[in-house]
């Protein structure tokens, strides 16, 4: 017959389906053990992240197959880098220490909060201090774990729209590879994918500072409202004044809208956004600028408009598309 | 279009609420996340896992048809929860459990917020777990963060596979009282 300690064996799912069948109609017999199964569970939640360590099946490799791995930190950590985990952590490590029992906690404490989106998914995110970010398609954020202590940095590869709470004695700055930028009490946008060489930066509200990489690096500029500047990685500074905010912040209501873009700066965003792999075979068409904007979350729409404007073939086989001129370019 | 913008950012329109995924990003971000809510519903995590997994190839397999970008989390609970449920029923699990089972909420996404509010627990979790009696404490330690076996942690310890295991329904237990008033919080 069943004890109350077979429950256990239940959460941690180390049961044959017979086994967990057996365990499942003695709990259902009693609300009185569905309660403690509750109660075990409760534990269980409070105490780690997950009950065990799940493989990851074929399924996945099957998807790999034929195309690049996707660099992906999952937004859904392990117990041990959730930030009450540490403090776990440090209470089991010095247990054991004093137990004089050897064990090894390879990860180092302290390791930054990474949040990532994949391909084609936006993200919101509300930091402790109650600053606001959304995170734009195939990008990262490292929040580091003493984020808000005496300072607020944060690392970002990709793009990102940013309400910062102001505290002029704690800075908010988002750190890329070129440059760093830092807030003054304001609503701005970040964009630094690694396949682009510049660091883009748009201001909705309020001022923003643009420097060098390291924090005592001087201001190259200071950014007001409706400005955007490009930080190239020689250093060089360009302002644009009065731009449209809609446009270069549409992603952030889900669509995305170009005007004038050289259509690699188009095609690499598409790529992002839904998820594709778009290739041109004509040379000419590369060179082409465009005035365009996708507003359909269908991937196929997304093509559809942008061969349309371009008047080329598009052909579709999974995630890859081909752009064909049907017309011989000039 | 600076004053919307703050209106615009805590739900991002339309993709963030929930947003969709590709298979891939479903993939990442949901497969632990299903398997654990499924073995709520079976109890083994070999069913478990081989549920999600026929899930996800069956989502792969329909990739063209469903063209590609509109899973969503809820969809994959929804799908996760009528597969463990069907699953169930055709193992002809007690009535009672299925009902059970039934029952079962959704976890909610835990948000960043969640988790700056679980760092407040951090201190009652961690002192509970000092205060345990020490062989209980080690026991605890190796199997719920460490993801030892049981038969690992006997041979570790010097312990019979019986001592692991009640010192770890003892643990349990301790933990459940001491930390009664957090238990249904999350």
């Amino acid at each position: 017959m069943f004890e109350q300690a077979d429950l256990l064996r239940l959460i941690e799912g180390d049961c044959s389906p017979e086994e967990a069948a057996t365990i499942q109609a003695w709990v259902a017999a009693d609300p009185r053990r569905g309660e403690l199964l509750d109660q075990l569970r409760g534990v269980w939640r409070l105490t780690g992240g997950t009950t065990r360590e799940w493989g990851i099946p074929e399924s996945h490799e099957r998807s790999e197959r034929g195309r690049p791995a996707l660099q992906l930190v999952p937004l859904r950590r392990r117990w041990w880098t959730a930030p009450w985990a540490t403090a776990i952590a440090a209470a089991a490590i010095a247990v054991l220490v004093v137990g004089s029992l050897r064990v090894f906690f390879n990860r180092p404490v302290g390791a930054p909060h990474a949040y990532a989106t994949a391909r084609g998914q936006l993200s919101s995110l509300t930091l402790p201090d109650g600053s606001r970010v959304l995170l734009g398609a195939d990008t990262r954020l490292r929040v580091p774990r003493d984020y808000g202590v005496s300072s607020r940095t944060v690392d970002l590869e990709g793009e990102a729209y940013f309400a910062v709470e102001y505290d002029a004695k704690r800075p908010f700055i988002v750190r890329t590879e070129h440059g760093s930028t830092q807030d003054l009490g304001t609503e701005f946008a970040v964009r630094a994918y690694r396949q682009e060489p510049a660091v883009e930066v748009v201001v909705a509200e309020g001022r923003v500072a643009l420097r060098g990489l390291r924090g005592a690096d001087p201001v190259l500029v200071t950014l007001y409202p409706r400005e955007r500047a490009v930080l190239d990685p020689g250093g060089e500074t360009t302002v644009m004044r009065d731009v449209p905010l809609a446009q270069y912040l549409a992603w952030t209501r889900g669509a995305l809208m170009f005007d004038d873009a050289p259509l690699a700066r188009v095609i690499a965003q598409l790529e992002r956004w839904y998820d594709l792999e778009i290739e041109t075979t004509d040379a000419a068409l590369a060179n082409e600028r465009v005035t365009i904007s996708f507003m359909s979350k269908s991937a196929d729409e997304a093509v559809k408009v942008l061969a349309q404007v371009l008047d080329v073939r598009s052909t579709r086989s999974g995630r890859l598309v081909q752009l064909i001129p049907v017309h011989p370019r000039h | 279009m600076s004053e919307p913008l703050r209106h615009a950012l805590p739900t991002p329109q339309p993709v963030s609420t929930d947003p969709t995924h590709t298979w891939e990003s479903a993939f990442q971000m949901y497969y632990v996340e299903l398997c654990e809510y499924v073995l709520r519903f079976v109890g083994s995590a070999g069913v478990a896992e081989d549920l999600v997994h026929d899930l996800f190839l069956c989502l792969w397999d329909s990739r063209a048809r469903r063209g590609d970008v509109d899973l969503t989390r809820s969809y994959l609970y929804v799908a996760a929860r009528n597969r463990a449920l069907k699953y169930l029923r055709h193992r002809r699990v007690a009535a009672a459990w299925i009902e059970r089972a039934a029952r079962e909420e959704t976890p909610t996404a835990s948000s960043p917020e969640d988790l700056y509010l679980r760092s407040e627990l951090a201190d009652a979790v961690a002192r509970a777990i000092a205060e345990l009696p020490a062989r209980c404490r080690e026991v605890f330690v190796l199997r719920r963060h460490q993801h030892l076996r049981y038969h690992e942690i006997a041979a570790r310890a010097g312990v019979s596979l019986g001592t692991v295991k009640s010192q770890m329904w003892r643990a349990t237990v301790l933990l459940k009282e001491k930390l009664a008033p957090y238990l249904f919080i999350l």
